[in-house]
């Protein structure tokens, strides 16, 4: 990057030469105004979609309000403390956080590994890159659905079948188990996002140049040196933005443990989001539900925020 | 500035503009003296319409105004957001889901008294109404019970569900033994055994267990442990696989159409798909067997009712009624019998149902049903989330029959 301006010696011009720049580069307030002009449709939807749902849900949450008279009674915090002494609520957070947490680890672990890989030089490359990023394509409603067959604890259920037919093993409990429910679940939302982060990788892969690679070989770093001091570093910022994703959307998930086990057995996968559901249109209890969806906003806020800044941090040490 | 041009463009506009609005000012009258009415169906547009047009052509001054939302969540939540955006639909269908709180935010009209609701099953006026006042025409009933193999079950000596709790885990056993899996029950919402013994129960109790529970003179503790622990002896005795927690109906119904299974928990809409992937399965429906202190009965409720919107003017109402009137109707009913193959429980109207299914017909068309879900008088759903999550922890050995009992009575309490 060259400098528009060249350092001044002496400090009274510092200024002017500051406001010249300004005006050089942004073309003065007529242009700034105009510039920013572009961003009222951007804030009317921020605030239309965003700012008044989440202050009416923050009033709504303080009421009794159903969602079928506009009839909303202050009722203080009972609503809060009402959800902190439910145990499904909990339950729903516990596995909320572990599907976070534990999708956001495997599918790194295994995406940037894929990516390396996806990005050789290899016979029906591109058709292999596809299947990968396939499972990616469906919803996840859909997947679950199908998985649920795949799953199934019959001894008619087809990874039973397999199991069965080619190693004798007697059927297994995947998704009637509490553990291995579990564990299903999040194997399941792993293979269906790897694919999509691979690629996501892949991205940033192709942007390093060939140069240090050359380099580190003339060196004589060995395959597992390179990938460690230089492409795991470079791959930083997109460790950032896939890392950020996955826990978003990991700490959102509704439709995947919905079809696949419906939050079963018991409250094994029951999730944040399937509790707002359900107490917010199936029972009829706004007022309760907008008291966990503002509980789980701030959750959501405070868990991304430091995530942000962990990975921000290690991306700038590496940089 | 002001050309003339610009002042007819705006005349225009304005014009348009009060005429749009006009329309949305809730005056269903027509210029033609025709009435609308809006209406939000439960059933599907396939079904729905057919009926729809016979109505209208007997009836040429009202005018049906469909729209379709599918059962159950989609369409409670439409309902919900119409209500209270002050567009409910003049015509809608009152569920066990939303009946509380649609009865509770005055939305229904009291159709008491209206000479449609004569004819109806008093079981399934009761179910919609409250305190004396009716709030769905509710045309039909549904009803789940077992649905058994003929063959496995002679295979074991057996031509029908016995009628005793005792004697059907004995057959269960006897299945067992030949090496069958003798039986199957999804349990991803209130099991079929549970309610129908709880209505065995409640039909033998005056007042009723939910009367009981919800007046607290009794406890879910107190009325549902004894019960629940009978039920529980198909998994502690291992007559069950506890993987049924994972089942849901279509796994449970496809095991049994392949002949995999020789008793399974099932309603009617079972039959098709059954005898689709299977015609040569020679099978029945049954009761689920009594407790010593009960007697065979089954789970069911009355389908969902059609209620006129308070919201809606007087002339809308009255056409809306006009509606309901056919609907009640000898014609009317025998179409929606026709159409969505439900069992009519009207006296006007005396339903075909398939042979398999014979056995559940008296039962349903004298009111012999209960769900929990709609007896229970407040707190329907927070409940039923309750009770089926707590039901496979018990199925798991998580936790005992008396768990599940307690937990129901501190949800009721909180």
């Amino acid at each position: 990057m060259t400098t528009l301006t060249t350092p001044t010696s002496s400090g009274a011009s510092a200024p002017t030469a500051r406001k010249r720049r300004r005006r050089s580069v942004e073309g003065g307030w007529k242009q700034i105004t105009i510039n920013r002009a572009f961003l009222i449709p951007a804030i009317v939807v921020f605030v239309f979609l965003f700012v008044v749902p989440l202050l009416q849900g923050l009033y709504w949450s303080f009421t009794d309000f159903t969602g079928y008279s506009p009839e909303a009674n202050f009722i203080g915090w009972d609503n809060y403390v009402q959800i902190l002494n439910d145990p499904s609520m909990l339950s729903g957070l516990t596995f909320t956080l572990l599907f976070a947490v534990g999708t956001t680890l495997l599918v790194t672990c295994l995406a940037i590994p894929l990516a390396v890989q996806l990005n050789k030089a290899f016979v029906g490359r591109n058709v292999v890159r596809s299947l990968w990023f396939f499972p990616a394509v469906p919803s996840m409603a859909i997947l679950g659905l199908v998985w649920s067959y795949i799953l199934s604890p019959l001894p008619s259920g087809v990874l039973n079948t397999l199991l069965s037919n080619w190693f004798g093993i007697e059927a297994v409990s995947w998704l009637s188990d509490n553990t291995l429910a579990r564990f299903s679940v999040i194997m399941v939302g792993v293979w269906a996002q790897t694919g999509w982060h691979a690629v996501l990788y892949l991205a940033y892969l192709q942007s390093i140049p060939q140069e240090y690679y050359e380099v580190a070989k003339i060196d004589g770093a060995s395959p597992r040196q390179q990938f460690f001091a230089i492409t795991l570093p470079l791959l930083m910022p997109a460790m950032v933005v896939s890392s950020f994703l996955l826990l978003t959307n990991g700490l959102k998930v509704f439709d995947l443990p919905y079809t696949l086990t419906n939050g079963g057995p018991g409250f094994a996968t029951y999730t944040i989001t399937q509790s707002l559901v359900v107490t917010g249109v199936g029972q009829g209890e706004y007022g309760l539900s907008s008291a966990l969806a503002v509980m789980f906003t701030v959750a959501v806020g405070v868990i991304g925020f430091t995530q942000l800044r962990i990975t921000s941090r290690i991306g700038r040490r590496f940089a | 500035m002001k050309s003339p041009m610009r002042m007819v463009v705006a005349g225009i506009a304005v014009t348009a503009l009060a005429g749009s609005l006009g329309a949305c000012s809730g005056d269903s009258g027509e210029a033609d003296g025709t009435t609308t009415v809006s209406f939000l169906s439960w059933t599907g547009q396939e079904q729905m319409e057919p009926m729809i047009e016979a109505f209208e052509a007997e009836n040429p001054d009202v005018t049906i105004e469909a729209s379709y939302s599918p059962p159950v969540a989609e369409y409670i939540q439409t309902l919900q957001t119409r209500v209270l955006s002050g567009t409910a639909p003049d015509v809608f269908v009152v569920a066990a889901e939303n009946k509380t709180n649609l009865i509770e935010a005055g939305a229904v009209v009291d159709l008491s008294g209206e000479p449609f609701m004569e004819g109806i099953q008093q079981f399934n006026l009761d179910t919609y109404g409250r305190d004396g006042a009716e709030y769905g025409l509710s045309l039909s009933s549904w009803a789940a019970g077992y649905a058994y193999n003929k063959e496995m079950l002679a295979d074991v000596g057996y031509d029908g569900i016995p009628e005793t709790w005792d004697e059907f885990l004995v057959m269960l056993q006897d299945l067992q033994d030949a090496g069958y899996t003798p039986f199957l029950e999804s349990v991803d919402q209130m099991p079929t055994t549970v309610s129908a013994m709880l209505g065995a129960k409640t039909s033998q109790s005056d007042p009723s267990v939910d009367d009981q529970i919800f007046d607290g003179s009794s406890t879910f503790a107190e009325q549902w442990t004894p019960i629940l622990e009978e039920y529980n002896r198909l998994y502690t005795e291992g007559l069950v696989s506890a993987d049924v927690v994972a089942l849901d109906g279509d796994q449970v119904r496809d095991e049994f159409a392949n002949e995999r299974v020789a008793v399974i928990n099932a309603g009617p809409w079972i039959i098709n798909a059954v005898q689709e992937a299977n015609p040569e399965l020679d099978w029945e429906f049954g009761q689920v067997p009594g407790l010593p202190d009960g007697m065979p009965f089954q789970a069911g409720a009355a389908a969902p009712g059609y209620a006129i919107s308070a919201s809606s003017d007087e002339e809308t109402q009255e056409a809306a009624k006009t509606f309901l009137t056919w609907l009640a109707s000898e014609q009317g009913v025998e179409m929606f019998h026709e159409a969505t193959n439900d069992v009519t429980v009207t006296e006007n109207f005396t339903p075909e149902v398939d042979p398999v299914f014979e056995p559940m017909v008296e039962p349903i068309r004298d009111g012999d049903l209960y769900l929990p879900m709609i007896a229970w008088q407040r707190d329907e759903d927070v409940l039923n989330v309750e009770a089926v999550a707590q039901v496979q922890r018990m199925i798991q050995g998580q936790i005992g029959p008396e768990d599940v009992a307690a937990a129901l009575d501190a949800k009721l309490s909180s």
